[in-house]
């Protein structure tokens, strides 16, 4: 696998995507991420890094699920895709790699 | 009450279903409502309203707008995207034809894009003055330009609708000395202080209101003062102009190219009584007058007449010898003044627009030459595609077979016309921009690149280009999509038809019929140029070197005279107050009889050598005897004056009135003075003393005519040397006579150079056109030709017979052209005292030679290649 090209509020979204599991549209994205973060975000921000996520395939759709809350329009579900969980995974591999090469020496101090 | 029951704001939705995808339309709005619902219960009505809106617009992102695809339906794209790549290949596959297709109409844009770049030029003047609808001019009667001095104050002071006056003389030219340096400045005036509320004239150094209030102050433009002062600060600067100190007292910008008003400095009026009150005799001001808001000029018209009598009476009755002012009224006298919108100078009144050379004639002469050039540039790009349109068949069929419906190949033709014009135009702006310099000349302004691609010229370009697509277009377009799937897939050519190749004739013999008329046009022009400057004035122009502003020599006149009397080469010298060629003045004078008639003569002050200088033949009576004192109460009048008098004319008397009586001692061979459009005017020759003196001891010596014998170059160089001896402080300028009255037809001059060129133009692209068209026709009747050969035609015949039905188009456009270039010609022809005759058979059979001679050589060289051809290669060729 190459390079993951993803971005920081991209990944919040795809991690909240993967978590929603069969729930993830819209709205719910923006809720939990919200709930869990605490940072106020607009819809459309989540519209655009969801639509952004799908075209590099790391996110698969589907349409459906009219309901009365939104005067009978369908929500667009969204799944993360097998190369999504891949690139969350090679994403959290090299973030761990990356702490782990932080030398002791501060950690002493904090210690004291 | 439930939260559904509550609506988002309208606009908002409407908003979105506007700009969003329909792809994306859905899932958004169900995501904002279903927020808009959750808010209701959450915040309350309000907020979750403004959120709405607020969410509505956060998704206005490129990403879900619409795009063109969503516009149109994508086959609609896609098929003008086909049509694009179709005409490009077309455009290819025959580069001979495209580029003399789109150079052809390159030549016509390009012309037609100049031209509406000067009209829009000349339609812009004065229109940038602020309130300039509210601005008016003064005329004295219904177009005098020249107005009484009391007048603007007096309107200002009687009628309250005036708002603002300002009077205003010149363009003059100024002599500025400043250290030992010696300035010579043209485009001068003297002008009111109230001159800045009339015009919008931009302060960049001083106070507008005060610049101009008190004597000898001048307010300088930006150029000027950067030449004068070499860009140091002008404000408050002592110069000497004309030999008297004065103070700059404000610097402006350079006025903008279009306005009639175009200064480079503007004087104060001296503070003197026939300035600050002003009198109702004379006329020697130009009074403008601003309206206030929401008067109208014909509330002083209607006033005017009271205005009249009230003020001018007394004068005009004591001038016209009227009992009373009523009695000057049944006589038929007149007197009024009228208002004309500044706007309207430039254009409808040009002898009042303070030397701005604009007017309307030119605008339709050059419209007309644009649209005929345009035209001719359409007929050739309507023959080509139409002729070219047997290659086109197969295609057309096959895609009626698949399908394609009239209109839609319509739209195709349509689209490949635009392009061609589009490319057309790119060339256009390139040849233009060539051309300007050319172009300038013509017309006579100072048009640069900048203003060619500036967005209003372009978008006119722009929309000629649609324009001439579509027009142009449409033709061809309809011509070609009527073409009949079979025949058309089996190869038979369909435009044999009798009907397209009528047309096709039609416009090509319509293309000659411009191009004769613009060639007969120029040669009228030029031959009538011609006639009248190498017409017998009536004396000799030749070899006489006049020298301007003596006046300035003052005392030191004399000295000057001396000199000049001692160079070899001076024949003969006069003074006089004006001279030929440059505009001599009109005085009045009445004959003393019982019943007095009045009459203005053309008067002239002059010494009396004038007569020999000038070789004015004198055939009654004696000329002027400079020794005699008692001369000055004696005249000389022309052949054209006797005539208005009438029977023995010498020892008769001309009296200007009050008792100021002149006899006529000889009469002078009739001459002219002036532009041969006028005929002669009657004539009168008033003595000036050798002094450079005339009545009254006044000083009017403005100009030295000198008739010169051998070398003339050597001569300039002396008198040069004897002026600059005499005076430093003013420049020395002559002008050779000759030039003087040839330059009066400079307009004429232009006007021939106009149909020069925009004939030249018509024949060149009509050539190409011709040109193409003849090798279209040749290749279509290759076969037919060989046919011919093999039966024994010879190529002399077959040659012939190609050029025959050429000159046949040559002949019905010279029968189309004719009586409208007689009409035209005639008319123009009209304004001209002296006309040549039209009856000369030179001028019409010479143009349409010309235009046979070039169709010959265009078709010539191609029926003679064809025709010397081998016909088994065109025969073999199934």
């Amino acid at each position: 696998m190459g390079r993951v090209q993803i971005g920081e509020f991209e990944e919040l979204v795809l991690l909240v995507v993967a978590i929603l599991n069969d729930n993830a549209y819209g709205i719910s994205v923006m809720e939990e991420i919200q709930s869990q973060t605490g940072r106020k975000i607009n819809i459309s921000a989540v519209h655009s890094a969801l639509d952004r996520l799908e075209t590099k395939s790391f996110l698969k759709s589907e349409v459906g699920g009219a309901t009365a809350e939104r005067g009978g329009r369908r929500k667009r579900f969204f799944k993360i895709t097998v190369a999504g969980q891949e690139a969350l995974n090679a994403i959290r591999e090299q973030r761990n790699k990356l702490h782990d090469q932080i030398p002791s020496l501060g950690l002493k101090y904090v210690s004291i | 009450m439930s939260p559904f029951d509550h609506e988002p704001p309208q606009w908002a939705i409407k908003f979105l279903k506007l700009y969003c995808k329909p792809r994306a339309l859905e899932i958004i709005e169900g995501d904002a409502y279903e927020l808009f619902y959750k808010r209701i219960e959450a915040e309350g009505l309000k907020p979750a309203r403004r959120k709405f809106s607020w969410d509505v617009l956060r998704f206005f992102r490129l990403r879900y707008i619409k795009g063109l695809e969503d516009i149109n339906s994508l086959n609609n794209i896609a098929m003008l995207k086909n049509y694009f790549k179709i005409s490009i290949r077309s455009l290819l596959r025959q580069k001979f034809y495209s580029a003399i297709n789109i150079s052809g109409l390159a030549i016509g844009l390009a012309a037609c894009l100049l031209i509406t770049m000067y009209i829009g030029h000349e339609l812009s003047y004065d229109n940038f003055h602020q309130d300039v609808d509210r601005v008016y001019r003064v005329a004295n009667g219904q177009a005098g330009a020249w107005t009484p001095a009391r007048l603007g104050a007096q309107m200002k002071t009687d009628f309250p609708e005036v708002e603002a006056v300002a009077r205003l003389n010149g363009p003059f030219d100024q002599t500025f000395k400043i250290g030992d340096q010696v300035f010579k400045e043209a485009r001068g005036f003297s002008a009111d202080s109230t001159i800045n509320q009339i015009f919008d004239i931009q302060f960049i150094a001083g106070n507008p209101k005060t610049a101009l209030n008190r004597p000898n102050s001048v307010v300088l433009t930006q150029s000027l003062a950067d030449k004068l002062f070499g860009y140091q600060d002008a404000l408050g600067q002592i110069i000497k102009a004309d030999g008297q100190n004065i103070q700059v007292t404000g610097v402006v910008a350079d006025p903008p190219k279009n306005t009639h008003f175009q200064y480079n400095f503007i004087n104060s009026y001296p503070h003197e009584e026939w300035i600050t009150i002003g009198n109702w005799t004379g006329n020697g001001f130009f009074t403008y007058a601003k309206l206030a808001k929401g008067a109208s000029p014909e509330q002083i018209h209607e006033k005017m007449p009271a205005f009249i009598r009230e003020h001018l009476a007394p004068m005009i009755i004591k001038y016209s010898g009227h009992d009373s002012f009523d009695a000057f009224l049944a006589d038929g006298g007149k007197k009024t003044f009228s208002l004309i919108p500044m706007q309207k100078l430039h254009l409808h009144y040009s002898h009042m627009a303070l030397g701005s050379s604009g007017s309307i004639d030119n605008v339709y002469i050059f419209s007309a030459v644009a649209f005929f050039i345009l035209l001719i540039a359409c007929i050739n790009f309507m023959n080509l595609s139409t002729a070219r349109s047997a290659m086109r068949s197969k295609e057309v069929g096959m895609r009626k077979v698949l399908g394609s419906l009239k209109g839609q190949l319509v739209g195709q033709f349509l689209v490949e016309s635009i392009t061609v014009c589009f490319l057309s135009s790119i060339l256009a702006l390139g040849i233009a921009s060539l051309a300007l310099e050319g172009f300038n000349q013509l017309a006579n302004r100072n048009f640069n690149v900048e203003d060619i691609f500036n967005t209003a010229t372009l978008l006119k370009l722009f929309g000629i280009m649609l324009l001439v697509g579509l027009l142009a277009g449409s033709y061809p377009a309809f011509v070609l999509s009527a073409f009949k799937p079979i025949t058309a897939l089996k190869g038979e050519s369909q435009a044999t038809g009798k009907g397209s190749g009528f047309l096709r004739k039609g416009l090509v013999a319509f293309q000659f019929a411009i191009s004769i008329l613009l060639i007969v046009s120029t040669v009228v022009v030029y031959t009538q140029l011609n006639f009248i400057k190498n017409q017998d004035l009536g004396f000799n122009q030749e070899q006489v070197l006049l020298v301007k502003n003596i006046n300035r020599l003052a005392e030191n006149g004399t000295s000057f005279l001396n000199k000049i009397d001692r160079i070899p080469s001076v024949e003969s010298r006069a003074l006089s107050n004006q001279y030929l060629s440059g505009g001599v003045s009109d005085w009045g004078y009445q004959t003393v009889e019982d019943n007095p008639r009045n009459n203005s003569f053309i008067n002239l002050f002059a010494t009396a050598d004038f007569l020999k200088t000038m070789d004015i033949e004198l055939i009654e009576g004696r000329g002027f005897n400079k020794d005699l004192v008692s001369d000055t109460a004696n005249i000389l009048i022309n052949e054209k004056t006797k005539k208005w008098l009438g029977g023995d004319v010498l020892g008769k008397v001309l009296s200007r009135g009050d008792g100021e009586d002149y006899t006529i001692i000889g009469v002078v061979k009739d001459f002219n003075h002036a532009s041969l459009r006028r005929d002669i005017d009657p004539f009168i020759f008033r003595l000036m003393g050798e002094d450079g003196k005339t009545e009254g001891d006044w000083y009017a010596a403005n100009y030295l005519s000198l008739k010169v014998t051998g070398d003339y170059q050597n001569t300039v160089e002396q008198v040069r040397q004897a002026w600059a001896e005499t005076i430093t402080d003013e420049p020395f300028e002559y002008v050779f006579l000759d030039e003087s009255f040839n330059s009066l037809y400079a307009e004429e001059e232009r006007f021939g150079q106009l149909f020069t060129a925009s004939s030249g133009l018509a024949i060149v692209i009509a050539c190409l056109g011709l040109f193409a068209l003849a090798a279209f026709t040749l290749q279509r009747r290759y076969k037919e030709i060989a046919v011919r050969k093999v039966l024994g035609a010879s190529v002399q015949s077959l040659t012939f017979m190609v050029i025959k039905s050429f000159t046949l188009l040559v002949l019905i456009g010279a029968l189309i052209a004719i009586p409208v270039g007689y009409w035209l010609m005639k008319e123009w022809l009209a304004s001209f005292a002296y006309q040549i005759n039209l009856n000369n058979p030179l001028i019409w059979i010479v143009p349409i030679l010309v235009v046979a001679a070039v169709a010959w050589l265009t078709v010539g060289y191609q029926s003679i290649r064809t025709a010397t051809s081998n016909p088994v290669k065109a025969l073999r060729s199934e």
